[in-house]
């Protein structure tokens, strides 16, 4: 039992656990808020517990279980699908990374891709493939585990972070830091800049489309200013 | 609701977004990807992370809409303490402290 242990201990990435920890403190009360809507909804409690675990994206989950019953059943999918639109991108950038890992991994590990294991990721592709795999599996095992704990919190304890702690803002601080240091070339600090203009232009579309005009808008001024070779 | 109009709810939200992550990832495995493509790809990183940032902070569907001054100065106070440092947790820290004074202050 004991060496068991120590092989899974031996697995976890050290890196990988110390930037994910302040990423997992405002998916705490986003957790509560969720629970809290699961007991609400007009859904099932048990079919909204399973959204955790099978959809295991908080904003698509909180607008299905809000929206579930109270609109039509193909409304609330294509919502999801809109929201979820971001994660087409993602799968998109980190494509390249995933080419060279084991199929496995590639059908397993897009189910853990959410906004945060992106943003961590994307900051490692440049890492060998095993060390790769190590920081996504551990940060993908993390986020999701202790989703599950903050979804039942959420359910049991009912709102217990007060909303005037606004820790809402926490993940826009944290990606803010990983974007700034994401932009050392100019045509990365073109994409988030514009990226930045274009969404606060939008911001009025429905289902936070914006997000994805703001996001397509962005990559395309990194484009026009690329002038890199590719292997660089 | 019934069950079986769960079901499929969590059946289909599921699926939808499983091949939203998966799609590209098995799609584009083991294929040379034209060098436009890759040259694009290298800024998707930067350009989403943005245009959450931005999202995140003035949520339309919050009920302080906008961005806020004190917002501000704590995503520039992060974004600044970040690049010196490269440590998620004394951005979140420091972000928040700022966030909290100046959200007195202003």
């Amino acid at each position: 039992m004991a060496r068991s242990l120590g092989e899974i201990v031996a697995l976890v990435d050290r890196d990988a656990v110390r930037d994910s920890l302040p990423l997992l403190v405002p998916a705490v009360p986003f957790g509560f808020v969720l629970g809290v809507e699961i007991t609400n909804s007009l859904m099932p409690v048990p079919f909204g517990v399973t959204t955790s675990w099978t959809v295991f994206a908080g904003a698509a989950q909180l607008a299905m279980v809000t929206l579930a019953g109270a609109v039509s059943t193909i409304t609330v999918i294509l919502t999801a699908l809109v929201i979820n639109a971001r994660h087409v991108m993602y799968s998109a950038a980190l494509a390249p990374t995933f080419a060279i890992q084991p199929r496995w991994f590639r059908v397993l590990a897009p189910a853990v891709m959410i906004d945060q294991i992106f943003a961590l990721s994307i900051a490692k592709t440049h890492e060998t493939p095993e060390r790769f795999r190590r920081y996504y599996l551990t940060c993908g095992a993390l986020f999701f585990s202790m989703w599950q704990v903050f979804t039942i919190a959420g359910i049991v304890f009912g709102s217990a972070i007060p909303a005037s702690w606004g820790l809402g803002l926490a993940p826009a601080l944290m990606f803010a830091g990983i974007v700034v240091s994401m932009a050392i070339t100019r045509p990365a600090v073109v994409a988030a800049s514009t990226a930045v203009v274009v969404t606060f232009l939008t911001l009025e579309l429905p289902n936070r489309s914006g997000l994805l005009v703001g996001a397509m808008a962005g990559v395309a001024a990194g484009f026009l200013v690329d002038r890199r070779p590719v292997d660089e | 609701m019934s069950n079986a109009t769960a079901f499929l709810l969590v059946a289909a939200v599921s699926a939808v977004t499983y091949l939203s992550r998966a799609g590209m990832v098995l799609l584009l495995a083991g294929r040379e990807l034209p060098e436009p493509v890759t040259r694009a790809l290298r800024n998707v990183g930067p350009a989403v992370l943005a245009a959450l940032v931005v999202t995140f902070v003035a949520d339309p569907e919050e009920a302080n809409q906008g961005v806020t001054a004190a917002e501000a100065i704590a995503i520039v106070a992060a974004s600044g303490v970040h690049w010196f440092r490269k440590n998620l947790a004394l951005t979140l820290v420091f972000g928040m402290a700022v966030f909290w004074v100046a959200r007195e202050l202003i």
